[in-house]
């Protein structure tokens, strides 16, 4: 297991937005996170990198372990934290850069200025997201040119030029057509073999499609974790059931 | 308020029934049209089977159409999975009621031989089971289906019965030759329809629960 929470409450003021939350992500497979608007499921992606400390008002109890780090531990270094999981948003933020700048930003901010250095982390990134072959004579066009699915990925290329271990991504597709969604899911399909994978979805053909483990959150609560195919075939809560079906939600 | 696909869930399970009841007059008509030499009766069949294999197009055009369409999970998946199975053996069982009619001509010039055979205690049995499929299918039952699966091995042991008994009748009034041949075929025919009840029942336990208990395959697990 590369990811656990136990016993996780989280409390926007008074409103408690995770209820208890127990989860344990496996390496190297795609986690899928489904649920109703406001039932926690962006909240708690975002406790992995600890995106939600700031926000004002935010208490967390109980724990999260990577790799058997407390990652809310006083002394766990969260910049280091934020190199090992990366996260990909709902519309892509590429930065109104060069494809190259974008891509080398994160390195450039880890200490690399040797050229060759960091034409090789742009190359090898984007060949991992397979824009390379696209894009290696236009690298010093600005990103903001290229097609919504285009700086999708080339936010992902963004990310693995820092090395990270877990990608979280919130949404990733829902800004995109059918034809680029496809895409990002290959991508995310052929990433899963080097990286490990959270994906938040509101999209449950999507989750069926791609994700390998699956769990159902409702009103702050992890309601059932297990398997896509169980979860997909034979939910064994109702309310799971209820939500996939769209009988309620 | 249900929902539309509800709705559509419904029909679908309102047609099989239908076709299953269809089913259950093709196979009673042809077995008493086998009894009663009544070769009328046995003419009736092949329009049934033909109204059978409309419903049987019909049903899989609809269960293809919500699962394109609704991309069902769950129960609804296993569902219309299980129903378009099920619709494939109940076309099937009509096939059989056709075979078994087919057998009513050839008995026409026939001495009776009821008395040799014990046929016909292996329809009530196959009838049965055939009855009981529909209905855990009918009301999700899956404990009632676990008790018809139990059944098969009863049936198979009575065509067994069956073949012995014409064997041997066979050896000893060869002259009965061709009265008798008839009803091995309607002994492996009635057979065939209690395996295709059972494969039901494998399907409605599937629907109901989702195990797999076809092949042993929870024992292998």
């Amino acid at each position: 297991m590369i990811v656990r929470t136990a016993n996780l409450n989280l409390y926007y003021h008074q409103f408690q937005a995770l209820i208890n939350v127990n989860l344990a992500i496996k390496e190297n497979v795609i986690t899928g996170i489904i649920g109703p608007s406001g039932c926690g499921k962006s909240t708690l992606l975002r406790v992995f990198n600890r995106m939600n400390d700031l926000i004002d008002g935010v208490r967390i109890t109980g724990s999260v372990v990577i790799d058997d780090e407390d990652i809310y531990s006083p002394v766990f270094d969260l910049t280091a934290l934020r190199k090992r999981v990366g996260m990909v948003f709902q519309r892509p933020n590429a930065f109104p850069l060069s494809v190259f700048d974008n891509v080398a930003y994160g390195p450039r901010v880890w200490g690399i200025s040797d050229k060759k250095t960091l034409t090789e982390i742009v190359e090898r990134s984007l060949a991992a997201v397979d824009l390379f072959n696209d894009l290696k004579d236009y690298l010093q066009r600005s990103a903001l040119s290229l097609s919504a699915e285009k700086q999708q990925r080339l936010c992902i290329a963004r990310l693995l030029a820092v090395e990270p271990e877990i990608l979280l991504m919130d949404e990733p597709c829902s800004a995109l057509d059918p034809i680029a969604t496809g895409k990002i899911e290959e991508l995310m399909i052929m990433l899963k073999q080097k990286y490990t994978i959270v994906i938040v979805t509101h999209n449950m053909q999507q989750a069926a499609r791609i994700a390998d483990d699956v769990g159902f959150m409702l009103l702050g609560e992890l309601i059932e974790f297990d398997k896509a195919k169980k979860i997909f075939t034979d939910p064994a809560d109702e309310r799971t059931f209820g939500y996939i079906s769209g009988r309620f939600g | 308020m249900d929902r539309h696909f509800d709705e559509e869930l419904q029909n679908v399970k309102k047609n099989l029934l239908e076709m299953a009841s269809l089913v259950e007059e093709s196979i009673t008509k042809s077995l008493e049209a086998l009894e009663k030499k009544d070769l009328r009766k046995a003419a009736e069949i092949s329009e049934i089977d033909h109204r059978i294999d409309k419903f049987e197009i019909a049903i899989e055009e609809q269960c293809i159409e919500l699962i394109a369409r609704h991309q069902p999970v769950g129960a609804d998946l296993r569902f219309l999975v299980g129903v378009i199975k099920i619709n494939n053996d109940l076309e099937r069982m009509g096939d059989h009621a056709v075979n078994i009619a087919d057998c009513v001509s050839f008995l026409i010039e026939q001495k009776h031989i009821k008395s040799v055979t014990n046929i016909w205690s292996m329809v009530r049995v196959v009838i049965e089971m055939l009855r009981n499929s529909v209905e855990s299918f009918m009301n999700n039952d899956a404990e009632r289906a676990q008790k018809v699966c139990e059944r098969d091995s009863v049936v198979d042991g009575m065509r067994d019965e069956t073949m012995r008994i014409l064997l041997t009748y066979m050896l000893e009034h060869p002259q009965m030759i061709g009265a008798a041949i008839p009803f091995l075929l309607v002994a492996k025919n009635l057979e065939r329809i209690a395996d295709l009840s059972t494969n039901i029942c494998e399907d409605v336990i599937y629907i109901a629960q989702a195990r797999v208990i076809k092949h042993h395959a929870e024992e292998q697990k």
